[in-house]
C-alpha cells in the first residue's frame, strides 16, 4: 500500500454523512415521568436554630469563596465568630455524613470564615431595606437583643439598644470565659453591628417606668434582658463568707478582677455556668469538685464542655446534693445528701430522690453556686394567655392598641438557653415586628410559617426577604436520598487545641485557628445535601442529550421536547437536588 | 468531572433508543473521545435502529450500516480505502452489540485482529440480542432469563470472556469499560485512538428493557457490576501487560442480582455459586495482572 500514490492529499470522507438529523422526532412525547431541578433542605440547616444555609456555606467555602460564605452566615446570624466558638452545634448531630464516616466540622468552618473575614477586614455587602418610620427599643445587649437590633436594621428599622452594664454583649461578655470566647472577637462582632447602624447605649439600666414612657418614642420594645439573677440553693449556711455565686464569679474574672483561689473549690450545679465556673477555678490554681444532683449524662451543660472539664482534672460527684454548709475555722464543711435515680423521664433524664439518710461531708475552702438563674426583675416575667399575646417559637409578642408592642425574647422565652437560640429569638422578633408594622397582627403566624427552614422551627431571613432560598423545597434530605457512590471516605479534621498543661496556666483560647487549605478540605467533604453544586452529572449521563447548559442560575435546563423521562439524572444526582414526578397532562 | 473533550457532542436528540438506554450513553461518551474525524461501521444491533431510519441519522459522523457478521471485515475494507486515499487522520471504528461480536461477527473480528488491521472495535455489551427481543447470546451471563432461556430453563452456562479471547490474538490494545465510569471510559478510548493496530474496547451497557429493571437504575447497575467484580475494569497492552483500573470495595453480588428482573428466579444457593465464579474469575485476573492490582 505504501508504494501506491495517494489519489489526493486531502481526501474528503469517503462515506457521506446523513443530512437529516433525528431532531424531528420529539421523543418527549414518550415521557410519563418528569425529572426536574428541585433544591431541597439539608438536615443541618433545619437543625440550626438560626437556620443558617449550611450546605451552601460549605459549598462556597469548598470553592474558596470565603467572603460569600461568610455573608451567607450573616444573612441568618450576626455572630459567626461567636457561634463558631461557643455554639453547641446541633447541626452536626443531624449531618448525613455521620452515617457515611464522620460528621462535618461545621462549627470549625464557621469560625474559620469569621477569622478570615476579620483577618482581611472584609466588609459585608448585605443591603438594608428602605428606611421605615417605626422605631424599636431593645432592652439588653446580649445575643438576642443585638440580633433583634441587627435584623431590624436589615429590615429598615431604627432601634436603640439599652445595656445596664458599661460594655455591650450580655452573657457573651460576662458569662463566657475568655478561653472559649476571647473578648476581641466579641468586640469585633459588636462593632460590625454598630457600623451597620445598631445604636448601643451602655450603662443605661431600664426601669419599669421606662416602659411607660417608651410609647412617646418607640413603636415596639424588645425585652432581651436574659437571666442574670442566680437562683439560691435555699439551704442553711448559704450566706457564709466563701460561698459565692457562679455568675458573679465569672463576671469578676472577665472584668479582670481575678480572685485568688487557694485550696479546694466546690461548684454546685450541672449547667454551662457551673462548668465554666469550675474550669475557670482550675485555671486560678485550685482543685475543683463539681457536685451535681443528677447523673453526668443528665447535665444540661454541653457534653463537649463536660469532657474538657474532666480532661482538665475536675472531679465530678454525681447524684449528690448539698443540704448544709458550715464554717469550721477557715474552711467550709458541706454536707452532701446521696441521691438515687427514681425513674427516667421520656427524654431519658433522671428523676431523682434522696437515698435514705446517706450523707457525706466534704471540706472545701470555697463554694460556688451555679444551679440556674432567672430574670432579674419581676416585670420581665412573661404574660399569661390573654388577648393580644402571640406565642412564637422563641419569643412572645404582645400587641396593644395605642401602646408599643412588647416582645419577650432571649433566655426569657427560649426553649433551650443557648447563644444560637437567643439569635433565633432576636431574628424571629424582628420578622414578627416587621409583619406587625406592615400588615397588623393577624398575619404574623402565617407569614413566619412560610419562612421555616424545612419543617422548622428555625426561620430563615433569606426566605423572608424572598432571596433564592425561597425556591428550596421544605422536604429534608435524608441519607438514603443521596447517591453516596460519588463520595469517598475521608476522616474529619481534628480541631487543633492547646495541650492540657498549656490550658491550665492561663485563660488563653483553647481551640486554635485552622488554615484555608484545611478548611477547604473539610468543606469539600460536605455532601451539600439538597443543593446543586454544578457537578454536571445530570448533563453527563443523559442518554437523550436533553440537558442543556444555559445562563440561568441553575446553569442548565431540561429540554422536555426530547426528555423521555428515564430518570437517570435524578438517580445520578449525588445530592438529591432533582426530583422525578409523574407527568400531569 | 474535568475532561476537556467532554464538551463535544456528536449525537443529536430524538434518537429512538429506549428510555435509560446504556448503549446510547456509551455512544455519547465514545464519540466525545473520538471526535468528528471518525467513520463508524454498525453491523446489525440495537444501534442499527437507534441511529434512525434513512435519511435520518442521530450521529454527526459518517456511518455504514452493514450485515450482522461483517463488523471486522467492513472495517478492514474501509481502513484500506482510507489508506489508499492517504487519509491517516480518520479513525475507523466498528460499533457492534454483543451478538455481532461474541457470536455472529466473531470470525470477521478474529480475522481482522489476527491481521492486525488498524481500527478500533467497540462492543457495547447488553448481554443478549435485545433488538430482536431478548434472545440469549454467548455474552448472556450465568443465571439470566431471556426469551430463549425462559422460566426454569435459565442460562446455566458462563458468559464468554471476549477480552481474553482477543488478548489471545496478542491484540495491540484491549480494555473493558463501563458507562458508569465515564472518565475511565473516555481515557481508554483516547488511548486506543493513539495506538496503531487492532484495538478492542468492551463496554458494559445496561439495558433496562431486556434486564427488567427501572430505567433510572441503568448507571447504578453498571456501577454495581464493577463494584462487585462481575465486570472488572482493566486494560491489556500487546496482549501481555495487564492493568486493573478499579479496585473493588468487596461488595457481594447479591444486591446486583436483586435489582434485576432477569435474575429474580435465582435462590441463595445459585447466588452463592455465582459469587464463587465471580471470585474465581477475579483471582484469575489478579494473577494475570501480577497479583498487584494498580489503583487508578
Amino acid at each position: 500500500m505504501a508504494s501506491q500514490q495517494p489519489l489526493t492529499t486531502r481526501s474528503p470522507l469517503i462515506i457521506p454523512c446523513s443530512y437529516l438529523t433525528t431532531e424531528g422526532n420529539k421523543t418527549g412525547s414518550w415521557r410519563f415521568l418528569r425529572p426536574q431541578y428541585e433544591e431541597k433542605t439539608s438536615p443541618c440547616s433545619s437543625a440550626c436554630p438560626s437556620g443558617e444555609d449550611i450546605a451552601r456555606i460549605q459549598m462556597l467555602t469548598a470553592q474558596g469563596s470565603f467572603k460569600e460564605a461568610w455573608e451567607t452566615i450573616l444573612m441568618e446570624n450576626p455572630f459567626p465568630g461567636v457561634c463558631g466558638r461557643v455554639c453547641y452545634h446541633p447541626c452536626e448531630l443531624q449531618c448525613n455524613r455521620r452515617e457515611f464516616d464522620e460528621t462535618i466540622a461545621i462549627h470549625t468552618i464557621e469560625r474559620f470564615l469569621a477569622d478570615t473575614a476579620s483577618r482581611y477586614e472584609l466588609k459585608f455587602g448585605l443591603d438594608k431595606l428602605p428606611e421605615k418610620k417605626q422605631k424599636v427599643a431593645v432592652i439588653g445587649s446580649g445575643p438576642s437583643g443585638l440580633a433583634a437590633a441587627y435584623f431590624l436594621a436589615l429590615l429598615g428599622y431604627q432601634s436603640d439598644v439599652f445595656e445596664a452594664l458599661p460594655e455591650p454583649g450580655g452573657v457573651l461578655r460576662w458569662g463566657i470565659p475568655h478561653y472559649r470566647l476571647p473578648p476581641n472577637i466579641l468586640n469585633e462582632e459588636v462593632s460590625r453591628l454598630q457600623d451597620f447602624g445598631v445604636r448601643i447605649h451602655c450603662s443605661k439600666p431600664v426601669s419599669r417606668k421606662f416602659l411607660k414612657e417608651a410609647k412617646n418614642n418607640y413603636d415596639a420594645i424588645f425585652l432581651g434582658c436574659g437571666h442574670s439573677q442566680s437562683l439560691p440553693l435555699s439551704i442553711p449556711g448559704e450566706d457564709l463568707p466563701g460561698v459565692k455565686n457562679g455568675l458573679d464569679f465569672l463576671k469578676k474574672i472577665r472584668r479582670g478582677d481575678i480572685p485568688a483561689l487557694r485550696g479546694t473549690v466546690a461548684v454546685i450545679g450541672g449547667g454551662n455556668t457551673a462548668i465554666d465556673a469550675a474550669r475557670s477555678a482550675v485555671r486560678l490554681g485550685s482543685k475543683v469538685i463539681l457536685v451535681y444532683r443528677r447523673r453526668q449524662q443528665d447535665m444540661p451543660a454541653f457534653a463537649e464542655e463536660v469532657e474538657m472539664a474532666l480532661e482538665e482534672g475536675i472531679e465530678i460527684r454525681e447524684l449528690e446534693t448539698p443540704v448544709e454548709i458550715e464554717s469550721q475555722k477557715k474552711d467550709l464543711v458541706v454536707t452532701l445528701q446521696k441521691m438515687r435515680v427514681a425513674q427516667e423521664d421520656p427524654q431519658g433524664r433522671a428523676r431523682i430522690k434522696p437515698e435514705g439518710k446517706k450523707r457525706k461531708k466534704i471540706r472545701v475552702q470555697h463554694l460556688l453556686i451555679a444551679v440556674g438563674s432567672s430574670a432579674a426583675e419581676d416585670w420581665y416575667d412573661l404574660p399569661g394567655k390573654k388577648r393580644g399575646v402571640i406565642k412564637l417559637n422563641n419569643c412572645v409578642l404582645v400587641h396593644r392598641s395605642r401602646e408599643p408592642a412588647l416582645v419577650y425574647g432571649g433566655d426569657l422565652t427560649a426553649s433551650i438557653k443557648s447563644v444560637v437560640h437567643a439569635v433565633a429569638s432576636g431574628k424571629e422578633a424582628a420578622m414578627a415586628l416587621d409583619v406587625l408594622f406592615r400588615e397588623g397582627p393577624g398575619t404574623i403566624e402565617s407569614t413566619l410559617k412560610a419562612c421555616l427552614v424545612g419543617i422548622g422551627p428555625s426561620l430563615s431571613m433569606e426566605i423572608y426577604l424572598g432571596g433564592p432560598r425561597v425556591k428550596r423545597s421544605h422536604s429534608i434530605v435524608s441519607y438514603d436520598n443521596l447517591n453516596t457512590d460519588y463520595f469517598r471516605f475521608a476522616p474529619a479534621i481534628s480541631q487543633p487545641r492547646l495541650l492540657r498543661e498549656e490550658r491550665l496556666q492561663s485563660f488563653a483560647e483553647i481551640n486554635l485557628k485552622i488554615g484555608a487549605s484545611l478548611a477547604i478540605r473539610e468543606s469539600e467533604r460536605c455532601f451539600n445535601c439538597g443543593i446543586c453544586n454544578q457537578c454536571d452529572n445530570c448533563q453527563l449521563f443523559c442518554p437523550e442529550i436533553a440537558v442543556i447548559r444555559d445562563q440561568n442560575p441553575q446553569g442548565r435546563h431540561i429540554n422536555y421536547e426530547y426528555c423521555k423521562g428515564c430518570g437517570l439524572c435524578v438517580v445520578e444526582c449525588p445530592r438529591n437536588a432533582m426530583a422525578l414526578e409523574e407527568e400531569r397532562s | 468531572m474535568q475532561l476537556d473533550n467532554l464538551e463535544r457532542e456528536y449525537m443529536c436528540p430524538g434518537h429512538v433508543g429506549c428510555p435509560g438506554c446504556g448503549a446510547a450513553i456509551a455512544m455519547r461518551f465514545v464519540l466525545k473521545a473520538l471526535g468528528e474525524k471518525t467513520i463508524m461501521i454498525i453491523p446489525a444491533c440495537c444501534w442499527s435502529i437507534i441511529a434512525g431510519p434513512y435519511p435520518q441519522s442521530t450521529l454527526k459522523i459518517p456511518v455504514l450500516h452493514t450485515a450482522f457478521e461483517t463488523g471486522g471485515a467492513v472495517a478492514s475494507g474501509v481502513r484500506a480505502a482510507e489508506d489508499i486515499k492517504g487519509d491517516s487522520e480518520t479513525t475507523v471504528v466498528t460499533w457492534a452489540g454483543d451478538g455481532g461480536t461474541f457470536d455472529i461477527g466473531f470470525q470477521a473480528l478474529s480475522g481482522a485482529v489476527e491481521r492486525n488491521e488498524n481500527f478500533i472495535y467497540f462492543c457495547y455489551d447488553n448481554e443478549a440480542y435485545m433488538n430482536t427481543g431478548v434472545q440469549r447470546s454467548s455474552s448472556t451471563p450465568y443465571g439470566a432469563w431471556t426469551t430463549t432461556t425462559p422460566g426454569q430453563q435459565w442460562k446455566r452456562l458462563r458468559k464468554k470472556n471476549i477480552v481474553e479471547a482477543l488478548v489471545a490474538h496478542r491484540i495491540a490494545y484491549a480494555a473493558t469499560a463501563s458507562i458508569a465510569f465515564p472518565e475511565d471510559l473516555i481515557r481508554k478510548v483516547t488511548k486506543a485512538k493513539s495506538i496503531t493496530g487492532a484495538r478492542f474496547i468492551h463496554i458494559f451497557s445496561s439495558c433496562p428493557t431486556g434486564w427488567g429493571m427501572p430505567s433510572e437504575m441503568s448507571i447504578k447497575i453498571a456501577r454495581m457490576a464493577v463494584q462487585t467484580n462481575i465486570f472488572p475494569l482493566y486494560e491489556v497492552e500487546e496482549g501481555i501487560r495487564y492493568t486493573i483500573n478499579f479496585t473493588p470495595k468487596g461488595y457481594l453480588v447479591n444486591e446486583y442480582f436483586r435489582l434485576q428482573g432477569r435474575f429474580k428466579h435465582l435462590n441463595e444457593k445459585d447466588l452463592a455459586h455465582i459469587q464463587e465464579m465471580v471470585d474465581e474469575d477475579w483471582n484469575l485476573l489478579l494473577r494475570k495482572a501480577g497479583s498487584r492490582p494498580e489503583i487508578s
